[in-house]
């Protein structure tokens, strides 16, 4: 009885471990396959991109292009790129390109080694690119943010707000809270929910805001008011009269 | 008096630019002097003509306007030539565009003493708005010593021209020994020679559809060896009125600021190789004895935009200064408005940092410029405190200031060639 008993569960073992062993004999040619297209791929990059590179630097691309921007202008390219030379721009996208082509011929490859069961491709390929997707979000959404708020900063100190900070961050905030949403709704994370929340969140803060200045506040933005009515206008720093007490008042020129 | 365009305009055929072109082509090989006026209303063009006339009386004058005259015959000695003045990203500043224009005029017409006019031109419509004086003395500097450009010294109260007292006088001193108190010329007096020069140099900007950007004469003259001098004029610039709000003032100081640090880049190795053109300034003598100034609204108002700089700026700032400039801004931002006083030497070192970062792209560009107002505002706060509205002790403290940047010039000379030694 036990000697039966164990011999059942050593079918049993056997059996499991010849299942997982013929899986992973089927999974290792695609991941096998993935590796060397990504490898393959990214050489290539990294030998495409030293040429390019090579190439910029003899036909001297960085000083042409420096050369038909504008004095004074910002020169977008030239700000953009990474050590601000538009030739390390070009290299890296070069390569950058490459591997995500080696990527996607991988994910191929992989799909094509492993057609017995092709559930786990059909389903991983759109899905890298929905990954690919949300993340290009995120990354533009954080540099709009930063650029964002730091002009709302630069904005709000130079028009004398207190709270410029505070501005700024909530401009911040709101803009990588947005591109988040975005991102998880491009995954299809959520569903409904990201939307829901999404919206009760922004509806919730406007409703607070409201609440808050119109019953919490209300003394304060009557006192507020009535304050900015009555007081002479503040001179701001960029061309006021500078003294008051002559007919003809000498005037503060910046320019 | 009435006047009709010069310019080739499809929808307003003018007779009159072809019989004033042929005027200046038959005496080309008499009229030494051009002068290209900016773009007047026909109404005020004649009294422009007029003030040309008194200061050549007895000389034939090229004369480049936009309009032409209907009786060109009330001018006997002025000759009209079809012309179209640039407008620069500043308005009444010249632009590239006219220089260019200019140059090819001298060189069209064999010119050998050119003058361009700006200014806003509003200012100029007026009669007597336009200084035969200064017209005549410009010329006369020109020929008699041997200068290929020769910029006005407008006659300007203490509080005037804050931003060319605080960053264009003082770079343009240190970093091409050029002692010209107005760089960014409103009028210039240019020769054939510097011309030439700048026919080449405003090439490719024409090319590129950039005729409106600022150029900086001093400088290009400083760079190629031409000798440069100004002449004093009693009169006051012809400049518009003062930018009514915030965001105004912001554009203007941007561009302006923005052209500055880019012709600094543009020239750097001229500057850094250019030994023994300036010595560091012997510190001026004491200023004359006079109360200082207590805060004002206004000046309590630039310093307030300061202290919420100082709160707010910090993460901007710190990419820009190094830790020694930050702590002397924090000390600075604890004073009480009556003894709120910004060194010449601490200024003139926030200035070459923001010019580095400016070179590096530390940070976007319009960011870097935005950042660098309240400093600007806090360095004019302390030098109204320090004027009080008397002449002297502004002259003395724009002596001192550019002093500072003469001083610290091998500050930037050392950050520009090693710029991560101050920032470990």
């Amino acid at each position: 009885m036990g000697h039966q008993m164990a011999q059942q569960i050593s079918a049993a073992l056997r059996q499991s471990i010849h299942r997982i062993v013929l899986v992973l004999a089927s999974f290792l040619p695609g991941i096998l396959a993935f590796l060397l297209a990504v490898i393959v791929f990214a050489l290539i990059g990294w030998g495409l991109s030293a040429l390019v590179r090579r190439l910029l630097i003899a036909v001297r691309f960085d000083e042409r292009l420096a050369a038909r921007e504008a004095p004074g202008s910002t020169g977008i390219i030239t700000e953009w790129s990474p050590s601000n030379s538009p030739t390390v721009l070009a290299q890296r996208t070069t390569f950058w390109l490459l591997l995500l082509a080696g990527i996607a011929v991988g994910i191929s490859a992989f799909d094509a080694s492993y057609a017995e069961d092709s559930r786990y491709s059909i389903f991983l390929l759109p899905y890298v690119a929905h990954i690919a997707g949300a993340i290009l979000i995120l990354l533009v959404g954080t540099l709009v943010a930063r650029f964002l708020a730091r002009s709302v900063l630069i904005g709000a100190v130079n028009a004398q707000l207190q709270y410029a900070r505070f501005l700024s961050l909530g401009i911040k905030w709101l803009v990588l809270v947005l591109s988040a949403a975005m991102a998880l709704d491009h995954l299809q994370i959520g569903g409904t929910v990201v939307a829901l929340a999404f919206g009760i969140l922004f509806g919730g803060i406007v409703l607070t805001l409201s609440l808050a200045i119109g019953l919490g506040s209300r003394d304060l933005v009557s006192r507020s008011i009535e304050k900015t009515m009555d007081k002479t206008p503040t001179p701001r720093p960029t061309e006021v009269p500078l003294r008051t007490d002559t007919e003809t008042p000498p005037r503060l020129r910046h320019f | 008096m009435s006047s009709t365009p010069l310019t080739a305009d499809a929808a307003q055929p003018s007779p009159l630019p072809e019989s004033g072109s042929t005027l200046a082509s038959a005496r080309k090989s008499t009229a030494e002097v051009l002068i290209c006026l900016p773009a007047l209303t026909p109404d005020a063009l004649p009294y422009a003509l007029q003030s040309i006339a008194a200061a050549f009386p007895n000389e034939s004058v090229l004369v480049a306007s936009s309009h032409a005259l209907e009786n060109p015959s009330e001018f006997p000695t002025l000759d009209l030539i079809p012309y179209t003045s640039a407008r620069s990203d500043v308005g009444w500043i010249l632009a590239a565009g006219d220089y260019s224009a200019a140059a090819q005029l001298a060189l069209e017409h064999n010119a050998r003493a050119i003058i361009l006019l700006g200014g806003d031109t509003a200012a100029l419509s007026h009669p007597n708005a336009l200084d035969p004086n200064l017209l005549r003395s410009l010329i006369d500097c020109l020929r008699t010593k041997n200068v290929d450009l020769v910029l006005p010294r407008f006659s300007i109260g203490p509080n005037d021209a804050l931003v060319n007292s605080a960053l264009l006088y003082p770079l343009s001193r240190a970093l091409f020994g050029a002692d010209i108190r107005f760089p960014l010329p409103i009028d210039a007096a240019i020769s054939a020679r510097l011309a030439r020069r700048l026919v080449s140099t405003t090439q490719r900007l024409m090319a590129l559809n950039q005729g409106s950007s600022l150029l900086w004469p001093v400088a290009e003259s400083a760079a190629a060896g031409f000798s440069v001098r100004d002449v004093t004029c009693q009169a006051a610039p012809p400049t518009p009125p003062p930018p009514a709000t915030q965001a105004d003032f912001n554009a203007l100081f941007t561009s302006i600021a923005g052209s500055l640090f880019n012709d600094i880049e543009t020239k750097s190795s001229f500057w850094q190789r250019a030994r023994g053109m300036y010595a560091p300034s012997i510190q001026p003598s004491s200023p004359p004895p006079i109360a200082e100034l207590a805060a004002s609204p206004e000046i309590h108002s630039m310093i307030e935009t300061f202290r919420i700089a100082q709160d707010n700026l910090q993460e901007i700032w710190s990419l820009v200064l190094p830790p020694q400039s930050r702590l002397a801004l924090k000390k600075l931002s604890v004073l009480s408005p009556d003894a709120f006083t910004m060194e010449p030497d601490l200024w003139a070192r926030i200035v070459y940092d923001f010019a580095l970062a400016y070179h590096l792209r530390t940070l976007n560009r319009s960011h870097l410029l935005g950042a660098m107002t309240p400093l600007y505002f806090a360095w004019v706060a302390s030098y109204l405190r320090f004027v009080a509205d008397d002449p002297a002790r502004a002259t003395h403290a724009i002596e001192l200031t550019a002093a500072a940047f003469e001083n610290e010039k091998s500050y930037i000379v050392s950050r520009w060639r090693w710029p991560d030694r101050f920032n470990p």
